[in-house]
């Protein structure tokens, strides 16, 4: 058969393969529907704690005046306040606790010769989050103003000094949208192509196809490339939606993200095809699909972080495809890291993906 | 006989120690319609199976169109077409685009209207096989066996599972591609269907052909060795009854 023969059947499979996937209802809702409610549920869940201002306040001065200070900003409804150490409340930001890091300096209130000396407060905020910090700045720069006005008449006496903090941001929608991508990764690679590969042996459809001159490794081929477009689409859905409506902050580059991502739906077919191959029907399909991809589900660091673990169950869950996937993900949209830094997860997905792939052709059967 | 279209030469088939098709040997003519008969079991579908390069062949030969099939089967389904008997499609997808799909396999562009009006599922073009009765799934599998305009089709028990009508139906059908000059090698174990359809049999019982010839010739030669029917036979069956009086039009 020519090189053009091939191509038509090729592509024409490919098409019918992606028309059958946005047709079959159950999969669009497994790989499609449950990560995309799970970003507006986590996402407005998230909001919904956004309405509030998170400050810390570090008084170094002992001065009636800045216990006065303290008071008033405490009294703004928007605020939530915790008192603490400096180094606490750095901490609090860099994790995105805060949304504010107020410092009230030593000389704060202080007078001097009976004149009051002039002191600034440093407000921080987190640089990841910088609506919520100059918001909040702003709120207390009108009360500091209003503090001067009704206190000495001249409005230097206290300022805020706004300055961004650079540091990482983790808010949760930042943390659990890459987890959530790669989940749907892993449910496009291994569930949608494991059930619909199986229904199509049990049906005697594949058969079917064997009677025409096709090569049968074309259908395979044919199939892969179409979970490739379908899991390019619905990655970019997914971050679309987190980055549009939820204001998810990509550190990174959106390209070596995409790449990432396409490279775990090519490691997680492998999987797919290695159940696939060797399921008779959707009976021995079902188990062994459940039994790869719920531990996983779990157990990545998808929802959570696995620095709660007990060690062992952190590192033997360091070496599921799934950490390498999630991981990669996290820290190239968290973190602005690159394909070279995430090295080390891409290549345990490579030999993830090169381990599947020689199981998947020494387990394959055709009926 | 004018010239063969099909030589087949002491196929041979073994599933372990035991031996489906034990040496079959026959010919068949073009535009001929051959049947082969037998109970269930006997190695029909195998040894159509391994005709059509679904299965390997473990001996003897097996001739189409002078292609050697077990030297080339991928160059023998490109001139068949295949109806197998259990087949599937695509789920999800209608008539027109599995037609539309196969062609490509073919690497010809199928005319999808075309072929549903000459098995009469024009009305069903959008539909996907999973809403078509039984009958209706027979016509549109044949339809699909066409789509690459083939010397000679396969059919593997047409009929079996469909009621009078439908089964009448496919008759038709089936005599129409006939007309149209297409070779047609099927099985079945309806002896009335063999009887209306076949031009020649062969009967096959335990992997080996026990009989081959015309169906009158058959029965001829069945008389000649002395045999009378259990009872005398009714100059109607209980099926012209049926399709009496529930008429011969499709209910689908």
């Amino acid at each position: 058969m020519s090189m053009k023969r091939q191509w038509q059947a090729l592509s024409s499979l490919t098409v019918a393969s992606v028309k059958m996937y946005f047709r079959n209802v159950s999969a669009l809702f497994f790989t499609l529907f449950i990560p995309v409610m799970l970003v507006l549920i986590f996402g407005w869940l998230n909001n919904g704690s956004a309405s509030k201002f998170d400050l810390t306040i570090t008084n170094y001065s002992k001065s009636e005046i800045s216990k006065s200070f303290v008071d008033a900003v405490k009294k703004v409804d928007a605020f939530r306040i915790t008192e603490t150490s400096e180094a606490d409340a750095m901490d609090k930001l860099g994790k995105a606790k805060v949304d504010l890091a107020v410092v009230i300096p030593a000389q704060f209130g202080s007078f001097e010769g009976g004149k009051p000396v002039p002191s600034k407060l440093s407000a921080r905020f987190n640089e990841g989050r910088p609506q919520n910090g100059t918001a909040a700045g702003l709120i207390l720069g009108q009360i500091t103003a209003g503090f001067n006005n009704s206190l000495t008449k001249t409005p230097e006496i206290v300022g805020v000094e706004l300055k961004g903090v650079k540091t990482n941001n983790l808010g949760v929608i930042d943390f659990l949208i890459p987890g959530i991508i790669a989940m749907s990764i892993m449910q496009l690679g291994i569930l949608s192509v494991a059930f619909a590969f199986v229904s199509l042996k049990t049906t005697g459809a594949l058969r079917r196809l064997q009677a025409t001159p096709t090569r049968p490794l074309n259908f395979i081929i044919a199939q892969s490339i179409s979970r490739l477009i379908i899991g390019v689409l619905q990655v970019a859905l997914l971050l679309g939606l987190g980055v549009a409506v939820f204001h998810l902050h990509m550190v990174g580059s959106f390209l070596q993200f995409g790449i990432a991502a396409t490279f775990g739906v090519i490691v997680f077919l492998a999987f797919g095809f290695t159940v696939a191959g060797w399921a008779k029907d959707e009976n021995q399909a079902a188990p062994i699909a459940n039994l790869v991809t719920f531990p996983m589900l779990f157990l990545s660091g998808v929802f959570f972080p696995r620095d709660s673990f007990p060690a062992v169950l952190k590192t033997i869950t360091n070496y599921f495809p799934l950490t390498f996937l999630a991981d990669a993900l996290r820290r190239i949209a968290n973190e602005g890291a690159t394909l070279v830094t995430v090295r080390g997860d891409m290549l345990g997905l490579a030999v993830w993906g090169v381990l599947m792939f020689v199981v998947a052709v020494l387990v394959f059967r055709w009926e | 006989m004018s010239q063969p279209i099909l030589k087949v030469k002491n196929l041979v088939k073994n599933y372990g120690s035991f031996q489906a098709v034990k040496g079959v040997s026959f010919e068949v003519a073009k535009g001929e319609v051959f049947g082969i008969l037998g109970p269930n079991g006997a190695g029909k579908t195998t040894t159509l199976e391994m005709i059509e390069g679904m299965r390997s062949i473990d001996g003897g030969s097996a001739v189409l169109n002078g292609i050697n099939v077990a030297e080339n089967p991928m160059g023998i389904k490109e001139i068949i077409g295949i109806q197998l008997q259990a087949s599937a499609f695509f789920e999800r997808l209608s008539l027109v685009e599995l037609l539309h799909l196969f062609g490509d396999l073919y690497g010809e562009s199928a005319h999808p209207k075309a072929l549903l009006a000459e098995v009469n599922l024009l009305e069903k073009a959008k539909q996907p096989v999973k809403s078509l009765s039984g009958g209706q799934k027979q016509r549109f599998s044949i339809a699909a066996a066409l789509v690459n305009k083939p010397v000679a089709i396969f059919l593997d028990e047409p009929t079996t599972g469909l009621d009078p009508q439908a089964r009448r139906n496919l008759w038709d059908l089936v005599q129409q591609i006939q007309a149209g000059g297409t070779t047609i090698i099927m099985t079945t174990h309806y002896m009335e269907e063999a009887e209306v359809l076949c031009d020649r049999v062969a009967v096959m019982d335990d992997g080996k052909i026990v009989a081959l010839d015309t169906p009158e010739r058959l029965i001829q030669a069945l008389l000649k060795r002395g045999f009378k029917p259990k009872r005398t036979i009714a100059q109607a069956t209980l099926e012209d009854v049926f399709i009496d009086l529930t008429g011969k039009d499709l209910r689908e």
